[in-house]
């Protein structure tokens, strides 16, 4: 490092320091410090540790971004990438592939905003093709019901469950390509939804709904001089919301099931050779089936935190680059696009990665535009460095 | 006969661990040179060495009376060395003429805008094919040809480039009697046309029969460099073991009980097997031979249910399994080693531990929670690994790919054994495994059924079967043509059993059929 | 089930499952909307399948190594964007707008064949953030505003020939290239054989990394001229412009046959596989059915195909499996 340093301030010493030090056999402390950058470069954890000195880095420019404010926000963009994020890695880990997911968040949250909707502008949602059946000018099916809240979000799961399971079923059933199989999902139900709502946003939903989004806070951290007896409420940043609750138990299970549990190593078998796992007796159909049905109900999860959050049913909800955000956030993470590995806490990694990139990025004030096509690159260096993180692990290894 | 190919005290380390050390080899022009070695001996590395893939750490090579300093296999190639791999390397969507010219087509046409000349493709692979015997048409689709038929187009492509020295890496594996035979003729017709050729083979009786000169490797290490005339078949061994086998096989400890534990009833499938019907009893070895294609192992798969069946039953023990799964078989008992390891029994990538455990997960898991107990799992392959004498780092980190073949398939065993099966399965437990674990693998057979288990034994090799069973099934097209009592055993009898009709004739007709 | 593939019937019909699909289909719009088969409509029908067709075929070169090109729509965008703001800058001639445009989208290609065979990053991720990036870039350069084309575009849009409008004779010499190519010439039969098996491609002697960036640059290329074509009809280039497209080339071209896992494949099966979606979605038209819904159909239609060629593959392995017995006249059940 200190190399480095002296070469910004006098080049030319430096570069015939450089030239010596070449000729002369490394002395072993190089050799010690190459071997830790190696071993940190390995390490589960190189992408936590290089987004928070990226972090801390970007934070010298951009004073707001190191904001207690901020931080909490950025924290709470997190959550819903993280849910849907961990049933893709379910899906990658058998080696499949679930482009479905926006659209299983679209539909789930113009059905659970149908539910529950408090009421309708008759003008605008009367050409609806549920009008009267569903939802009418008093709102949806249980509006104003004590139960609308609890039925909707089960109903939300349950419809992404289903997806999911068809998904898995033609997969499984027919032998058809998870690639096909949920492209075609993902265009059906994309359009269902906008079919549904004719492209119109539902409003009007409980408020014990949207408390599941950021409003459910649950800890709130001051930080700063206490000076009045009184802090404006808009200085207390939530730390702990239900979003972030949800999302992190979701993470926990879904890490139990994998590390823990029977079915957990039968997935890793069965995406690193489906052929051996069913002849050593693993359900490989049964299994691959949970595991769409798993990637509907995380695709669910992360719908009811984004339309609670958003305060309205969306049609057209995990459109956009969201499906970059999420394959990127768990191949970052150390997930395999070819099956058999990936982790929880690698994809939990990637997505605060990717979060806070975002965050640089939007304090950098660049348009969105822009910000999409560094995000692009961004991910080609992800792939890039676990290219050669998986290198280097493997020489590690053989040797 | 002129020297055509030598090295020169040829060295390559892995990691720092020799992988072969001072080779000396010299191959001369029309000969049959047969290398010989335990897996992990250092023949692939040679190979490699010689192929362009890996490059000598010292030494050096001379083709030719040139210098041989490949930097990849397409140099080696153009230097005019060619491979016959055991896995082809052939394209089975295109046809035999594009195969063979594929990274050098006849052309015309001006610059960028080149053509593929079919005409001269085809009159040229036509005059290729008939000096290695195939009498198809080249526009044939490779995926449309029998495996035997595939190797002699990948001769042919040898023949193509003008290849002066071809080595043959185990060609013989996933050939039928005929075309092992063919296959040797064309070596030979290539030696008489000065070619050189390194046959490197695990039956030892094939390099006796057609070699000239025989090397034998252990460790890395050439052991001998001689005229087969100095060779029998014991020496081999003990220049490839390193010691005196005393014997081939461990002593019988089994004893055959009267109780069955697999009852298979008149078992067919169209087009596949017909009235299979045959007893397994507790502690009996049965031994099932066949030549390539007899439907010993679609008999294997159908048992265990991987296939399906049109007629008869199969009984477990006092249950009928009806039409079953895999997770059936498994759940009464039965356990099936499969003849390929890397496509059907193995997890290359996990880690020896979690290899082992598969079948038996459930067992050590909280029926509630279905929560796993690694440190009972873990122990639990580490036992069974010990008593099968692994030879592997640590079971929790090593992967399975990174195992010799031997132990690879100790790997597979003890995953079976942690199931505790009354039926083992066993197809080909011992290809691609070197002599000296192929001891072990025998112990290990012994053991089980001395233990009460009863195994279906499933052998192209005649001598293991004599060696090992207590009787012997022999199945040709599809049928039991045959059972043998140990005192009937001579292998003799029993080929005789195998080959009961020419298969040039059941070829002809099952491509009737189809 | 088990008998079914005795059947020579059944054989016959689910080998050409697609294109008994695809007549029923036409069969049916033809039969109940007047005018869906007439020379104007069936024209109309091809040309508007140009578009995803000649995108089809450039995915279908990418396929057949299988690899994926999920960058195509937004390549599209950025090539006709560059094209129309140059020649609405400079005020240049219509064919070299069309240069630039299939120059761009060459270029494109080409980083993409960089980040697959260089840096060695897997075709789909590469591609999935090439998409993004792409988008993100054509909309910076126009600001978000949407481009309209000078005026001298639409006269080279609406040329015709023999009454054959422009879209579709480009579409036509595309096919022919692209047919040529790959079964004509050296690159396309080891276009062929790196699909079927990269590592003896490898081995024989095959430049493969030349061979997989050659298919992201004509796979770029179609893009490019497919971006221009339709600026040419639409005149003008707002942020939607090819989005999703390479959805439906990727549909296209499996619909035609061709496997995402490379190796078998052909650019007339691409061609004919974009010309049932058109179809589908014109038909749809005709009927009148709800615009929401015509994509749900077309879905539907992609996925019975899909379907279709999996019962045809799965039947195909059992016909392929080895037989050792023969049993020409048993009749055993």
């Amino acid at each position: 490092m200190s190399v480095v340093q002296n070469d910004s301030e006098v080049p030319g010493l430096t570069l015939k320091e450089i030239n010596v030090g070449k000729s002369q056999p490394a002395p072993s402390g190089q050799q010690a410090i190459f071997k830790w950058l190696k071993r940190l470069l390995v390490s589960d954890y190189f992408i936590l540790m290089f987004t928070v000195f990226a972090f801390v880095v970007a934070s010298q420019f951009y004073g707001r971004l190191s904001n207690p404010v901020n931080i909490v926000n950025q924290l709470s963009n997190m959550w819903p990438l993280f849910a849907i994020a961990i049933g893709q890695t379910f899906v990658l880990i058998v080696a499949g592939i679930d482009l479905s997911q926006g659209s299983i968040m679209a539909i789930t949250s113009v059905v659970g905003a149908m539910i529950m909707t408090g009421e309708l502008n008759p003008s605008m949602f009367d050409k609806l093709p549920l009008w009267g059946i569903l939802i009418d000018e008093n709102g949806g099916l249980l509006a104003n019901s004590n139960l609308a809240m609890p039925m909707a979000v089960l109903a939300m799961l349950l419809v992404g469950v289903f997806i999911g399971f068809l998904n898995g079923l033609l997969i499984t059933r027919f032998k058809i390509t998870p690639f096909m199989v949920t492209l075609v999902s993902l265009i059906f139900f994309s359009y269902f939804a906008l079919w549904l709502t004719q492209s119109r946003n539902i409003s009007g939903l409980p408020d014990a709904f949207i408390r599941l989004g950021d409003d459910g806070q649950l800890v709130s951290i001051y930080i700063g001089q206490k000076v009045d007896s009184e802090i404006a409420r808009r200085d207390i940043p939530t730390l702990i919301t239900s979003a972030t609750v949800i999302a992190l138990s979701l993470g926990l299970v879904a890490s139990y099931i994998l590390n823990r549990t029977v079915f957990g190593r039968r997935m890793f078998a069965i995406g690193t050779n489906d052929r051996a796992a069913r002849i050593s007796g693993v359900p490989t159909n049964r299994i691959i089936i949970l595991v769409y049905m798993f990637s509907g109900f995380c695709a669910a999860v992360a719908s009811i935190l984004y339309t609670a959050r958003l305060e309205i049913g969306r049609p057209t909800l995990g459109e956009g680059s969201l499906l970059l955000d999420i394959i990127g956030a768990c191949v970052i993470g150390g997930t395999s696009l070819f099956g058999g590995k990936g982790s929880i806490k690698g994809t939990f990694f990637g997505v605060v990665f990717f979060t806070l990139l975002l965050n640089v990025l939007n304090a950098a004030r660049l348009s969105p535009f822009v910000i999409d096509a560094v995000k692009g690159t961004v991910i080609l260096a992800a792939a890039l460095l676990d290219i050669t993180r998986t290198r280097l692990s493997n020489s590690e290894r053989a040797s | 006969m002129t020297t055509l190919f030598s090295t020169d005290g040829l060295t390559k380390a892995y990691f720092g661990v020799p992988a072969v050390q001072g080779i000396s080899i010299d191959v001369k022009a029309g000969e049959i040179f047969g290398l010989i070695g335990q897996n992990g001996a250092g023949k692939s590395t040679l190979m490699n060495l010689i192929g362009g893939v890996v490059q000598p750490d010292a030494g050096m090579m001379t083709l030719k009376g040139k210098s041989h300093t490949p930097r990849n296999p397409a140099e080696a190639h153009h230097a005019g060395i060619a491979f016959i791999h055991q896995e082809l390397n052939l394209f089975t969507n295109l046809s035999i003429a594009e195969n063979i010219f594929i990274d050098n087509f006849p052309t015309r046409g001006w610059g960028p805008l080149r053509f593929v000349d079919r005409r001269k493709l085809e009159t040229q692979s036509v005059d290729i094919l008939k000096r290695v015997g195939l009498s198809v048409t080249p526009d044939t689709i490779i995926s449309e040809m029998s495996p035997g038929e595939r190797q002699l187009v990948e001769i042919a492509k040898a023949l193509y480039f003008e290849a002066e020295l071809i080595i043959f890496d185990e060609p013989t594996t996933s050939l039928t009697a005929r075309e092992t035979e063919r296959l040797f003729a064309i070596m030979k017709q290539l030696r008489s046309e000065g070619k050189a050729i390194i046959f490197i083979s695990h039956i030892l009786n094939d390099v006796m029969a057609h070699a000239d000169t025989i090397a034998v490797m252990r460790d890395g290490v050439l052991m001998a460099q001689e005229a087969v005339s100095e060779f029998d078949i014991n020496r081999m061994i003990n220049l490839m073991v390193g010691r005196k086998l005393e014997q081939l096989f461990p002593p019988k400890s089994a004893q055959v009980s009267d109780k069955t534990v697999l009852a298979v009833r008149d078992i067919s499938a169209k087009g596949i097997v017909k009235d299979i019907h045959f007893d397994l009893y507790a502690g009996e070895v049965l031994g099932v031979f066949g030549l390539m294609g007899s439907g010993r192992t679609e008999l294997a798969r159908i048992i265990f249910g991987i296939d399906e069946y049109d007629s008869g039953e199969i009984h477990i023990g006092e249950t009928s399994l009806g039409f079953h799964s895999p997770r059936d078989s498994i759940r009464n008992g039965i356990a099936f080693v499969t003849e390929n390891r890397r496509e059907e029994g193995l997890l290359m990538n996990i880690n020896i531990a979690d290899n082992i455990g598969l079948v038996s997960l459930p067992q050590f898991a909280n029926s509630l929670s279905s929560m796993i107990d690694h440190a009972q799992l873990n122990g639990a392959a580490k036992r069974a690994s010990q008593a099968l004498q692994l030879k592997s780092g640590d079971i929790g980190i090593q992967p399975a790919k990174a195992l010799s073949g031997g132990n690879q398939q100790k790997v597979v065993i003890a995953k079976w054994l942690l199931s505790d099966p009354k039926v083992f399965i066993m197809d080909e437990p011992t290809r691609g495994v070197d002599v000296g674990a192929k001891y072990e693998i025998y112990s290990i057979i012994d053991q089980l059924a001395e233990s009460g288990s009863g195994v279906l034994f499933i052998s192209s090799e005649i001598e293991e079967l004599v060696g090992m069973c207590d009787r012997i099934l022999v199945m040709n097209q599809g049928e039991i043509v045959g059972t043998f009592t140990r005192e009937q055993f001579t292998p003799d009898a029993i080929l005789r059993a195998a080959f009961r009709e020419t298969i040039a004739d059941n070829i002809s007709k099952a491509e009737v059929a189809s | 089930m088990k008998r079914l593939y005795e059947n020579n019937l059944y054989n016959l019909l689910i080998n050409n499952a697609t294109y008994i699909l695809f007549v029923i289909i036409f069969a049916f719009f033809a039969l109940t909307s007047r005018n869906f088969f007439s020379t104007d409509n069936v024209l109309a029908i091809i040309k508007n399948a140009s578009f995803v067709g000649m995108l089809a075929v450039g995915m279908t070169f990418v396929l057949l190594t299988a690899g994926i090109d999920l960058s195509v729509g937004s390549n599209m965008y950025l090539s006709a964007v560059t094209a129309g703001l140059l020649m609405r800058a400079w005020d240049i001639p219509v064919s070299m707008g069309l240069l630039i445009a299939v120059a761009v989208g060459a270029a494109y290609g080409a980083f993409n064949a960089f980040c697959v065979v260089k840096l060695k990053i897997i075709p789909f991720m590469v591609t999935l953030a090439t998409l993004v990036m792409g988008r993100g870039i054509g909309t910076f350069l126009t600001e978000s505003e949407q481009v309209d084309l000078p005026e001298k575009v639409n006269a080279f849009g609406q040329l015709r020939l023999l009454g054959v409008p422009m879209p579709v004779i480009v579409f036509l010499l595309i096919l022919i290239v692209a047919t040529i190519i790959l079964r004509y010439m050296p690159l396309g039969r080891q276009i062929y054989a790196v699909g079927n098996d990269l590592e003896a491609a490898k081995k024989a002697g095959i430049n493969t990394d030349r061979v997989i960036a050659s298919v992201y640059v004509i796979s770029g290329v179609c893009a490019g001229l497919a971006g221009f074509i339709l600026a040419s009809q639409v005149m003008r280039v707002d942020r939607s412009f090819g989005e999703q497209y390479e959805f439906d080339a990727i549909a296209a071209a499996v619909l035609g046959g061709t496997s995402l896992f490379g190796g078998t494949g052909s650019v007339v099966g691409a061609v004919f596989g974009a010309i049932l979606l058109q179809m589908v979605e014109t038909g749809l038209v005709f009927r009148s059915v709800n615009l929401y819904l015509q994509p749900m159909v077309k879905a539907i239609v992609i996925f019975i195909a899909v379907f279709l060629d999996s019962v045809r593959t799965e039947n195909l392995t059992r016909l392929r499996r080895r037989f050792i017995r023969a049993e020409v006249e048993d009749v055993r059940p």
